[in-house]
């Protein structure tokens, strides 16, 4: 059902939504990195945004679940394991909603180049994969920017697995997919959760337009085409820092 | 920041009408909007789940507290919940309230994690053992606070869609005037979110109430037909209200709508 404006309101009622394909309505772009842990996203992403702030470029950069606000609150259901698979979703999606309403909105407004690693892809394919309704958290993320480009890191599972698990002591109990119940074993329990979210994000690919990279290619060769395939569908240009 | 929408229409019939999708499901699910939340036991829910709704000064927590006395003295377990109770995050949403840099779907989304964890961690497991569950507001106020901020309508019973039905929703009414009268008297002023100050409606606490609480009042109208609210004149006496809660709950309970004194502990309550 459509806002229905009471006459007695005189609180600006917000626009229609608007799709991916129409024109957007801020100055700024969105620049997306999605894919399951391990595929060289965030650094290549790094490297993308190490080039653009030496050259002076306005952009900003935000990661998945990093907001002050909600912070604590996900550490503790984090750590004391309270967390269900509907608690886990709609926290993330409180941390999302305040560095959306706080900085990502207001800076694509304010014509900033807008960086994310991680964005709601991760919550549809990762939580999905907890069991949460595909509809439900497609719903429950509708009031964020469509990107204007996302790209989607993919490596073969076994290649992503085993960087992950060759850098790290132990695997964090909720990363691993242990509230599952998949199995007792934590490395085991992980490769599976990646394996699940991995079809997620795979079944993504279309709807959703992302530009597949190959997370094997070697890094500063992944980077070029990054680079190229940025600047043919953002006009870099209008960042840029402005001649004196 | 744009207004949310539901991808599509979200599943929410009004109460005691089962959806299609509930009768798929089986009996387990009848009790739920539409799909349930993930990871949770749908079946053996024997407890009754009744939610008292009303603005600030409608006189809820009177009645609940009077209610619970009551039930308890005829032999009924009563476990209670209300916003802001979670062990997960009720205690991170005061600090949110405290301090003013939070947004509105930050706030909307945290008071929804607040529910949830209440819903799966107090609520389910009471109503499997046959307890009565008696809500201090429920989801109808979270989607009205969210929804006179401008967020879609829609997009919020898309979230509580995967909630629990309850067997009785009531809301008592009052007038903001009235309610205004008694949240001065309880505290000797208006609260910064009562009044909601957060929306620039006027600079002027007591217009800005009276504005705010006509607006929670709409959405409660709406709400109420959309869901099949049993609508209770909150301004009434506390005694009569109290009576006609009575004979609502005890028609549903299949019990005898009993005479009910409060005790000593609770005369001051009885108006």
């Amino acid at each position: 059902m459509a806002i229905t404006t009471p006459d007695i309101l005189s609180v600006p009622q917000p626009a229609p939504q608007k799709t991916a394909a129409t024109k957007r309505e801020y100055p700024g772009a969105l620049v997306v990195v999605e894919g399951i842990d391990g595929s060289g996203k965030s650094t290549q992403l790094y490297l993308l945004k190490r080039w653009l702030e030496i050259s002076g470029y306005r952009i900003h950069f935000t990661e998945w679940n990093s907001s002050p606000l909600v912070k604590s609150a996900t550490r503790r259901g984090k750590q004391r394991r309270l967390l269900t698979p509907t608690t886990f979703s709609m926290l993330h999606a409180a941390d999302f909603a305040d560095r959306c309403e706080r900085q990502i909105l207001p800076l694509l407004h304010g014509g900033y180049l807008v960086l994310a690693d991680r964005y709601i892809y991760t919550a549809f394919a990762r939580d999905a994969a907890r069991g949460c309704s595909p509809h439900w958290l497609r719903n429950l993320y509708s009031f964020a920017p469509v990107p204007d480009i996302t790209f989607y890191f993919r490596a073969p599972l076994e290649v992503a697995v085993n960087r992950i698990v060759a850098g790290r002591l132990k695997l964090k109990y909720y990363e691993a997919g242990m509230d599952l119940g998949i199995s007792l074993d934590r490395a085991e329990s992980f490769r599976i959760f990646q394996e699940r979210i991995l079809s997620n994000y795979d079944q993504m690919v279309e709807t959703d337009h992302f530009v597949l990279m190959d997370g094997t290619v070697r890094v500063n060769k992944l980077q070029k085409l990054m680079r190229q395939l940025l600047g043919e569908r953002i006009d870099l240009k209008q960042f840029a820092p402005k001649k004196k | 920041m744009k207004p949310p929408r539901a991808q599509s229409k979200p599943d929410v019939p009004p109460n005691g009408r089962p959806s299609k999708h509930a009768k798929k499901n089986g009996n387990g699910a009848a009790r739920f909007y539409g799909i349930p939340m993930p990871g949770v036991r749908t079946e053996d829910l024997s407890g009754s789940l009744i939610v008292v709704e009303g603005t600030d000064g409608s006189g809820r927590s009177t009645q609940i507290s009077l209610l619970t006395e009551w039930l308890e003295s005829e032999g009924f377990a009563v476990q209670t919940m209300g916003l802001r109770r979670s062990f997960l995050v009720g205690e991170d949403i005061d600090a949110l309230l405290a301090e003013n840099a939070v947004t509105r779907m930050t706030l909307a989304l945290m008071y929804g994690t607040d529910f949830f964890d209440q819903l799966e961690r107090r609520i389910l497991p009471a109503l499997r053992s046959g307890l009565i569950v008696l809500a201090d507001r429920y989801i109808f106020t979270l989607i009205a606070r969210a929804a006179v901020r401008g967020i879609g309508r829609d997009y919020l019973h898309g979230i509580y869609e995967i909630a629990l039905r309850p067997n009785l929703t009531f809301w008592l009414n009052v007038r903001p005037e009235v309610a205004f009268d008694r949240e001065f008297k309880k505290s000797q002023t208006i609260s910064y979110w009562e009044s909601g100050r957060d929306m620039s409606l006027s600079n002027d606490l007591f217009q800005s109430f009276i504005r705010y609480q006509s607006m929670i009042k709409r959405e409660f109208e709406y709400l109420s037909k959309r869901h099949g609210f049993i609508e209770l004149d909150g301004e009434g006496s506390v005694s009569e209200v109290n009576r006609v809660l009575r004979r609502r709950i005890a028609s549903h309970l299949g019990i005898r709508s009993t005479h009910y004194k409060p005790s000593h502990a609770l005369a001051h309550l009885w108006r």
